[in-house]
């Protein structure tokens, strides 16, 4: 292998060639054996991952934003079947917003569980405590972002829905992270990444009060996970 | 019944034929969706880059013809970049999630497993014949994506070697793998 060309078969199977050298290496393969052998040899790598399931609904997902991707074809762009629903994954298009339904979801269903508690509240009876907090989060600077948090005191702990809208896209692995901080000790509150609107939501539940925490921040994490925040402060209030 | 062949769907594909893509979609979303899945170890990257390699099949970006060999290979050569440009654009590795639960299928074509279960036992016996040192560099080079540096700094080798050692490591991978084929075809 003393061929120059023979030398970049690793980069070309790595990815770092550009594409210029990527159609000059695809040209020496067609006339190198052992180049053309090896490169076989790797696509049937694949096949040792295990099998994992996909998920039901990907086909679905990922067929009509491929379909969509192409707007000037002949046909218009439709879902190859009835049955399939098109629920954009990382593409930008105008989509109805799949956020909205979850959180009226989880303010109804919140909320439901707690109308009696709430009337008994207006009586002022010896009813469980049910409090609700609206609170505007500010952006910091040159973040264009602007989001809602309620909170939801019920029995014994604290219902936390975050939505949050223009948000920018995300890079891979990247997500917003809410926080509730007390005495500059933040716990991690709910995640979200943002959906091609730019909307996105989080539901986090947690046993302590209301009054336990004194702001709520969102920080744009690298992951995550993390159980302290490492990004920047993107949007915060005081509680 | 007449199964299409994975040319003459792509040649269809390139027509922007739909119904082309979606058998070709279905003939491979679970080997790419496993294969991605091991690579990026997260459903959801798993199927953003799923879904980048059929837009880009789709949209005719990455052309195939025979003169580069087997469709599967360039498939998943594809599919392996496409992980790779999502590994590179990640800070950290994840730590794997378990939810990703690994089921016997049920709804993949019979004959679709049986060929996987066959060419898996023809990779990993290839696989184990190779040295310790080469396995783990196949596997972080071709499934983790890692760059040079890193793996000589994970493998305690010389940078300058890594590439010749991973050509070395492909090299002997492709010899036991043509060895069992060529066996495999004598016992037909």
């Amino acid at each position: 292998m003393t061929n120059v060309d023979c030398d970049r078969l690793v980069d070309y199977l790595n990815g770092t060639l550009s594409e210029d050298e990527i159609e000059q290496f695809e040209e020496h393969v067609k006339t190198c054996t052992e180049c053309q052998e090896i490169v076989e040899a790797t696509g049937e790598l694949p096949y040792l991952a295990d099998p994992v399931e996909p998920p039901a609904d990907m086909k679905a997902r990922i067929l009509s934003n491929v379909f969509e991707e192409k707007p000037e074809q002949n046909n218009p762009p439709a879902a190859l079947n009835p049955a399939m629903s098109p629920i954009p994954l990382h593409r930008k298009k105008s989509k109805p917003n799949i956020w909205r339904p979850l959180i009226a979801a989880v303010l109804l269903a919140s909320l439901l569980g707690n109308a009696y508690a709430f009337l008994q509240l207006s009586d002022q009876d010896d009813a469980p405590e049910t409090a609700i907090e609206s609170i505007e989060l500010q952006p910091s600077e040159a973040f264009a972002g602007t989001a809602t948090a309620e909170m939801i005191q019920e029995e014994g702990s604290l219902n936390l829905v975050v939505q949050a809208n223009q948000l920018a896209e995300l890079d891979a692995g990247q997500v917003y992270q809410v926080w509730l901080i007390k005495d500059d000790q933040p716990i991690p509150a709910g995640a979200f990444s943002p959906n091609p609107n730019g909307e996105g939501a989080s539901y986090y539940q947690l046993e302590e009060n209301l009054s336990e925490w004194d702001t709520i921040a969102i920080t744009l994490e690298p992951e995550t996970g993390n159980e302290l925040p490492e990004g920047e402060i993107v949007m915060s209030a005081g509680i | 019944m007449e199964k299409s062949t994975d040319t003459s769907l792509y040649l269809r594909i390139s027509e922007q034929d739909k119904a082309a893509l979606e058998q070709l979609y279905d003939r491979y979303e679970k080997i790419l969706f496993s294969f991605l899945y091991k690579m990026l170890e997260d459903r959801e990257l798993a199927e953003e880059a799923l879904q980048e390699v059929f837009i880009k099949i789709w949209r005719g970006k990455g052309v195939y013809d025979e003169s580069k060999g087997k469709f599967t290979s360039w498939l998943f050569r594809m599919a392996q970049n496409t992980a790779i440009d999502l590994i590179r654009k990640r800070k950290k590795p994840t730590v794997p999630i378990e939810e990703a639960a690994q089921m016997a299928s049920n709804d993949t074509p019979v004959d679709v497993q049986v060929e996987w279960q066959e060419k898996q036992e023809q990779i990993e016996t290839a696989v184990q014949r190779l040295s310790t040192e080469q396995q783990k560099m196949i596997d972080l080079f071709y499934f983790k994506g890692h760059t040079h540096e890193t793996i000589a700094d994970m493998c305690d080798i010389p940078l300058g070697t890594v590439k010749s050692r991973i050509r070395l490591a492909l090299k002997k991978l492709k010899t036991s793998l043509h060895g069992m084929q060529e066996r495999g075809a004598y016992d037909d």
